[in-house]
């Protein structure tokens, strides 16, 4: 029973680090736990890395949180924790020095974070205060305790302590806890609703107090005390790995979602990478497989028996079968020249993310004429064949005409009925002939073009924009400055076909 | 089936069999080994090429002394090429044959109905296990002292055909339409899946599966497999190849050497009796190393300074 609520709260962890587990492999675990069991922790590790994650990413986040969550399940074993103080710690002694502000925090990691910072000051002149206290009474006669807390703390009752916490922690909704920084904002709500501050009064009254056994009774409960914050540091630390979003990734997903392409962090670059890559593999599910009977391939037995039965029994018709395999073919064309240097990174983002989910893609680079780099994609890792394509091709001015007349005289007989072509550009020509009837061509002979345009779209036709023109010509023209914008042309495409 | 028992009792009993049978394999590997006997899953194997996916499974047949039934995957594989297939040829010369005896099987039956009756109690002998053509999946469910089923490079399959997989895998029976469930003899067999990786594989086929990823091996662990492998090398030559190995895999290359490559080059080297590593000798042989033109003429240049390295 105990082994079993360690591996499913071990697995409400996983999940919360993005790792799917179904309920089946809920249950394969939980064999493969009675199977090796507790003891060898590397074993452990590794027959249930075998039996949880599935993909490399998952691995690692499986290794990141199987070490977290075994070490902590060994810390909660101890009793104390002597010696280790960090700034969580800090922040709650200024907020014991009772001017109130620990509890006016709010929600807002960043004032948490300059609240914490200005008390760290205070701590230090806490410290200074304490370390003139007299030294240790040692054991001795105590006096009862009178606050509520501070009963609790004496009665030795550890049950009744972790109920009391765990109303606590229900009274202050910790299973809202969402992101790290917040975890020393809860440890002290939960502090104050358990009723530290009547426990620090009466600490500090007793601190004065003329009588030994008061005095002693002050330094127990300021013994406790302490032990009781490690605690509830810990309920609150189990409580994030359970409920929280634990890499941060929901938060950061969300917040890149409505931010322009162009300002996004370069550090930040892999996730966006993985969110291109979920929507090019919706792309790539539009072009399906389909089975079509021909006049050629296998012999179709069964059904050729089946319709000559009628001949009694004489094979008269013949079936053949044959899998027809619909592949995508799409170019992709990109703007990488100055106007759009901004964007540019992050077209080309996608483009190398479809070249890996679809096998038959081919791209283009385009600023004063046009160049395939598919084989420059393919060779390079995502950074370096971004940065060589923008090194080798992002000089000059852009012509789009030049480049449509370039892609044409390439391409022109590989597009056919099956083909996407999608154009990542702002339309701008620098006045120079635009060639919309090269587009025209393309647009009748292929399935599909689609044309991103990273400008808003207040600003299409303006100036040197050839976007009125171009859009006539293609079956799809959208604004595609952020990940909210593509995710929305992803969604258009599906919709369309479906 | 004792002895597989014993042999799959532990970890290390798996590690130190698969050593006597030459292939050397870390704690990860023996563990899924382990695992896969102990809970009786399919262990689905990924990994580049070349470290070792098949021959693990090939290794563990020899070592339980079991049965090795081998599904090549490729694009357009089916059901009739994976599970069964009706001897048409059979059943059409059958049908030819037996027109003559049908007379005899409708006996005196009166009438439409009497005769429908009669060969309907006649039976569906055409479509029993007689003209049944078992493939390897099928197989490896009759084995009856179970078997390994080795289902290779499971990604080169069509999507579809991996929902084929997941009732043998899962539950370890199989559904023919005209004959109904047909179930694993009493020892189901041990499947091997493996995929390099060349598209995702779906998380219904994964979920079923204990999920395998062999590395490139460590410095240690490939020394030993040389060591094994070609028990002949001098030990200096041993240690250096590898380290080479290991140099050439962090540099950015088309395609990185993988242990079946380190394996041969060991060989050739042992053939040209060499004791060491010389930079010559090291161009001379690239080719059994790099496949690639590209990668060849990018290495050549660095072979000076890499084999200086790996000879300290």
């Amino acid at each position: 029973m105990g082994m079993d609520r360690t591996i499913s709260n071990f697995i409400r962890a996983l999940r919360n680090a993005d790792v799917r587990v179904s309920t089946a492999e809920t249950l394969d675990a939980i064999s493969a736990v009675e199977l090796v069991g507790y003891s060898d922790k590397e074993h452990l590790k590794r027959s249930l890395s075998m039996v949880l994650p599935k993909t490399a990413d998952e691995k690692v986040a499986f290794d990141a949180c199987f070490d977290q969550f075994f070490r902590f399940q060994d810390v909660r074993g101890e009793s104390t924790n002597n010696g280790e103080d960090n700034g969580e710690q800090e922040g709650e002694e200024s907020g014991e020095g009772g001017d109130g502000e620990g509890g006016g925090a709010g929600g807002d990691p960043q004032t948490q974070n300059r609240s914490k910072k200005k008390s760290k000051s205070k701590a230090k002149k806490n410290n200074l205060y304490e370390e003139e206290e007299e030294a240790d009474l040692g054991p001795g006669e105590v006096t009862d305790a009178h606050s509520p807390l501070g009963k609790l703390l004496m009665a030795n009752s550890r049950v009744e302590l972790a109920q009391s916490m765990a109303e606590a922690g229900e009274a202050t909704n910790v299973r809202e806890i969402q992101i790290f920084t917040q975890k020393g904002l809860y440890a002290r709500r939960i502090m104050d609703h358990m009723g530290l501050a009547d426990l620090n009064r009466e600490i500090s009254d007793l601190r004065t107090d003329s009588r030994v056994p008061a005095r002693r009774l002050g330094q127990q409960l300021k013994q406790r005390r302490d032990f009781l914050r490690e605690q509830v540091r810990d309920y609150v630390e189990q409580q994030f790995m359970l409920n929280a979003d634990v890499s941060g990734k929901r938060l950061r997903e969300e917040m890149l979602r409505s931010v322009k392409l162009s300002n996004i962090e370069h550090r930040n670059f892999r996730l966006i990478q993985e969110m291109v890559y979920k929507m090019a593999k919706k792309l790539s599910t539009l072009h399906s497989r389909r089975r079509k009977i021909f006049k050629r391939g296998q012999l179709n037995v069964p059904k050729t028996l089946r319709n000559n039965m009628s001949y009694d029994g004489a094979i008269f018709d013949l079936y053949w079968k044959s899998v027809k395999v619909d592949r995508p073919k799409v170019f992709a064309i990109c703007d990488v020249s100055g106007s759009v240097a901004n964007y540019a990174r992050f077209m080309l983002m996608f483009l190398y993310s479809m070249d890996e989910v679809m096998p038959k893609v081919r791209s283009f680079a385009l600023s004063s004429d046009l160049a395939e780099v598919t084989e420059l994609f393919n060779r390079n890792k995502l950074e370096d064949a971004i940065a060589k394509t923008l090194h080798d091709y992002s000089g000059g001015s852009t012509d789009y005409g030049q480049a449509l007349l370039d892609f044409k005289k390439l391409c022109l007989d590989d597009v056919d009925n099956r083909t996407t072509i999608i154009i990542l550009g702002d339309a701008r020509n620098n006045h120079g002939e635009a060639h919309a009837e090269v587009l025209k061509e393309l647009y009748d002979r292929s399935k599909r073009i689609i044309w991103l345009n990273p400008e808003a779209k207040l600003a299409w036709n303006t100036g040197d924009s050839e976007m009125r023109k171009y859009g006539a010509y293609s079956h799809q023209v959208e604004e595609c400055n952020s990940l909210m914008h593509l995710e929305r042309v992803v969604s258009n495409l599906l919709r369309q076909t479906g | 089936m004792g002895d597989i028992e014993k042999l799959a009792g532990s970890v290390a009993s798996l590690q130190a069999s698969f050593e006597e049978h030459r292939y050397i394999c870390s704690d990860e590997i023996a563990t899924a080994v382990f695992l896969a006997y102990q809970l009786r899953k399919p262990i689905l194997i990924e990994g580049p090429p070349g470290v070792g996916k098949t021959e693990l499974a090939k290794t563990a047949a020899e070592m339980f002394a079991l049965p090795l039934i081998r599904l090549q995957c490729y694009e357009g594989l089916d059901e009739s090429k994976a599970i069964y297939e009706w001897k048409y040829g059979k059943q059409l010369l059958y049908t030819q044959v037996l027109k003559e005896a049908l007379n005899e099987v409708l006996g005196d039956a009166k009438g439409f109905r009497e005769s429908v009756q009669a060969l309907h109690n006649f039976g569906d002998i055409f479509f029993s296990e007689e003209f049944l053509e078992p493939r390897p999946l099928m197989k490896a469910l009759k084995e009856e002292d179970g078997c390994i089923l080795l289902i290779d490079e499971i990604d080169k399959a069509d999507h579809e055909f991996e929902s084929l997989l997941l009732e043998i895998l899962s539950d370890f029976q199989l559904s023919i339409p005209e004959i109904g469930t047909i179930k694993a003899a009493a020892e189901p067999p041990s499947v091997f899946l493996t995929s390099n990786n060349t598209r995702e594989i779906s998380d219904a086929l994964k979920r079923r599966c204990l999920h395998l990823y062999i590395p490139f091996p460590d410095v240690d662990i490939e020394q030993r497999i040389i060591g094994a492998r070609v028990p002949e090398i001098p030990p200096a030559l041993q240690k250096q190849l590898v380290a080479f190995i290991h140099e050439l895999r962090n540099l950015d290359l088309k395609k990185m050497p993988a242990i079946s490559e380190t394996i041969d080059w060991a060989r050739t080297l042992v053939l040209l009796h060499a004791e060491a590593l010389d930079p010559q000798m090291v161009k001379d042989t690239l080719n059994v190393i790099l496949k690639f033109q590209e990668d060849i003429d990018n290495v050549k240049s660095e072979v000076p300074a890499l084999t200086a390295k790996v000879s300290n």
